[in-house]
């Protein structure tokens, strides 16, 4: 499973974020691929997922989250689609 | 921010009124009023017959909204720019935030607009010959096709 987190550079919120979602995403998932983009470094692969706001987050090419998710609300994501399988 | 001459020597003048900053900011009565009704702009006082007053930093928020709204902005939005503006505890990346942003939603338009370019490029090379009845024209079966695809999928 891949998920991209498309963030703006500087974004205070984000970067307290990242960590905390990074990490839970790890322990629901086995062999999960983690990726932090800046949005403005790769604007291009953005528009192409079609990310209209930041933070967004982007699971296996489908747009999940339009703002920061809670822990809580990635790892629900995360499980659905693997099917409960951690 | 670019002023003009006239804008220039309107910071000397402390009190004006909406006629004078609707021309030294080159919008109408009309457009401040609005300004006014959406939140963005609110008079510096009122004068004892009851006549709205503004300051330069009213002209000054004229335009900003004027050249934000070139870069794409919405009212709405340009109303949180504001509120970013006169906030303290505002740093640069919460406004850079919402110039990426904007910068995502621009280029996403972009990219359907050019979908849609590509779509009628493809149309027009469909309808070669032009002195075909409009029965025949390739044109309007191809969208009458996609008008059927729709309604299919929607099943």
């Amino acid at each position: 499973m891949k998920v991209v987190l498309f963030y703006s550079p500087g974004c205070s919120e984000c970067v307290a974020a990242q960590a905390r979602l990074r990490a839970a995403a790890e322990e629901a998932v086995r062999g999960i691929e983690w990726r932090e983009v800046s949005a403005v470094e790769e604007l291009d692969y953005a528009v192409e997922l079609g990310v209209l706001s930041l933070p967004s987050i982007v699971i296996d090419g489908e747009l999940v989250f339009t703002s920061m998710p809670s822990v809580q609300q990635l790892r629900d994501a995360l499980l659905e689609r693997c099917g409960g399988r951690g | 921010m670019e002023y003009t001459p006239g804008f220039r020597v309107s910071l000397e003048v402390d009190v004006l009124t909406i006629g004078k900053l609707a021309s030294l900011t080159d919008v109408s009565n009309d457009t401040l009023r609005y300004y006014e009704h959406e939140g963005l702009l609110e008079p510096a006082a009122k004068s004892p017959a009851g006549y709205r007053l503004y300051d330069d930093a009213s002209a000054r928020r004229i335009h900003f909204i004027k050249h934000a709204q070139q870069c794409g902005f919405t009212l709405a939005q340009i109303r949180e720019l504001l509120v970013l503006r006169s906030r303290e505890t505002t740093c640069c990346g919460d406004v850079r935030k919402r110039a990426i942003e904007k910068k995502l939603q621009i280029e996403s338009k972009i990219k359907a607009m050019k979908a849609m370019s590509k779509a009628l490029d493809q149309l027009i090379a469909e309808c070669a010959n032009e002195s075909q009845p409009v029965k025949e024209c390739a044109i309007i079966a191809a969208l009458e096709r996609a008008n059927t695809r729709a309604r299919v999928q929607k099943r």
